[in-house]
């Protein structure tokens, strides 16, 4: 197949349209502030802009780059644009794009899988995309009449519920890893005092490098 | 006027949809590679239709709840500026944290006595700083990473297959416990989040299930699975805690 020639131009043209936006899309995000301040005349003091933007960035700066990679692997190229640039990775762009991987019975690394994470992620924005103007307009009219236990149910228990959902899909395939992939975080988080993105990467990598460990010894006992 | 009033002025929504239009228009640039990519791969057209409407039907769930949690974050922010934050990268409560912090800067709380105008914009400025880190990143370095995956995988694409694999197990299994697990032993814990641990626990069994025993039989069912086992998570976490 000329499928692996393929992939190289799949990959330029994943960066011509990702890098752009998503840099643009830095940018753009400043405008409704400038605005603001250069309408209102209401500019704040640039120390205090730095000492939010500190506080902030200590809570999420390792997040900056450690999600990036460790997300790569599962997201590829043109998903990792995607994702990074309209969010919501964990509870709507890995899982879609995974369970879409699945019943496309796509393998990894393939063009088909590239186009099938690219379409799953990109159907999945188009939903959130509408979910989020809907609420912009009519949300708080909605939200006003939708009983309570729903609207509890939604918004305390989506994420975990989908967290565990794409969890279980995985333990199913991948029992061994599975086990691992749980007992490594529990532990950092039983442990309580590691810092957020520490445990993202001893979850991640320390999955990938007990993986490796099985890989090799199945490899051996294959030869 | 009061702040929020002009945080919800309509030139506000204006100037927040040009990054919410980036968002779309960045989404159909790669669905138009992908169909070009389809042609060109001789791969069936049926594939990448379904793909898309597992990322549309899977995503309706997860949306709903943004949907709900952006009606709370419009009495803190506003509509536009909710409109704008939660169509891009950054959750409710990394907004929410970066807005705070704001106010925090400045001595004062979110939305509380003193929170002026000026104020906003620190806010404002907090959460579109906040969002750049991970926008110029990936925005930069995206090439970088492909190359990392390269060598990790080393052109073995049976073990790159384990590897993607055993990567999103990893994530997904911190996500799981860190919505579980809110204090460890040595910060005053364990605290657990009975809810979350429910809905957990539940949502990947149902998941299993269905795989296991549904699915095979009904593999029409398979593209909602996903949406099906995070309802049944849903209800029960309800019910039970």
């Amino acid at each position: 197949m000329e499928n692996n020639n393929y992939m190289s131009t799949w990959k330029k043209s994943c960066i011509r349209i990702g890098s752009p936006t998503n840099i643009l899309a830095a940018f753009t995000a400043f405008i409704p502030v400038l605005y603001l301040c250069n309408k209102f005349d209401c500019w704040p003091e640039t120390s205090l802009i730095l000492s939010a933007w500190a506080l902030t960035a200590i809570a999420f700066g390792a997040f900056y780059i450690v999600e990036p990679i460790a997300y790569y692997a599962s997201l590829g190229m043109a998903g990792t644009y995607l994702s990074f640039l309209s969010g919501n990775i964990g509870n709507m762009r890995m899982p879609c794009a995974s369970l879409a991987l699945d019943v496309t019975e796509s393998e990894p690394g393939t063009i088909q899988a590239e186009v099938v994470s690219t379409m799953a992620i990109c159907g999945s924005i188009i939903t959130n995309l509408i979910a989020t103007t809907a609420a912009a307009f009519v949300g708080t009219a909605i939200v006003a009449i939708l009983p309570q236990a729903i609207n509890d149910g939604l918004k305390l228990y989506a994420s975990a519920a989908i967290f565990g959902a794409t969890f279980g899909n995985y333990a199913l395939k991948k029992p061994k890893i599975a086990v691992f992939g749980a007992l490594i975080p529990i532990v950092c988080k039983l442990i309580g005092t590691l810092p957020a993105w520490l445990t993202i990467v001893l979850s991640v990598f320390g999955t990938v490098l007990i993986a490796r460990l099985m890989f090799n010894a199945e490899q051996k006992k294959k030869a | 006027m009061d702040y929020l009033q002009i945080s919800n002025l309509p030139i506000i929504w204006f100037l927040c949809s040009f990054t919410v239009i980036i968002a779309a228009l960045q989404a159909v640039l790669f669905i138009r590679a992908a169909n070009k990519a389809t042609k060109e791969c001789q791969i069936d057209p049926e594939i990448p239709k379904k793909a898309f409407r597992v990322g549309l039907v899977t995503a309706i769930g997860p949306a709903l709840g943004v949907f709900i949690v952006m009606v709370g974050l419009m009495s803190a922010i506003g509509g536009p500026m909710s409109w704008l934050r939660l169509s891009i990268i950054g959750a409710a409560p990394t907004e929410l944290a970066a807005a705070t912090n704001g106010a925090t800067a400045a001595g004062v709380t979110l939305g509380g006595e003193g929170y002026t105008l000026q104020i906003m914009a620190v806010s404002w400025f907090a959460m579109a700083l906040n969002g750049a880190g991970w926008l110029l990143l990936t925005g930069v370095a995206t090439p970088s990473l492909e190359k990392l995956r390269d060598k990790l995988s080393g052109g073995d694409t049976h073990w790159l297959g384990v590897m993607s694999a055993a990567c999103s197990i990893g994530v997904f299994g911190y996500l799981n416990v860190n919505s579980i697990i809110s204090k460890g032993f040595l910060n005053g814990g364990p605290v657990i989040n009975m809810g979350n641990l429910v809905a957990v626990v539940s949502g990947a069994l149902c998941m299993m299930a269905l795989g296991r025993w549904v699915v095979p039989k009904h593999p029409k069912l398979a593209e909602y699975s996903l949406g099906i086992a995070m309802l049944f998570g849903i209800a029960c976490a309800l019910i039970l805690a």
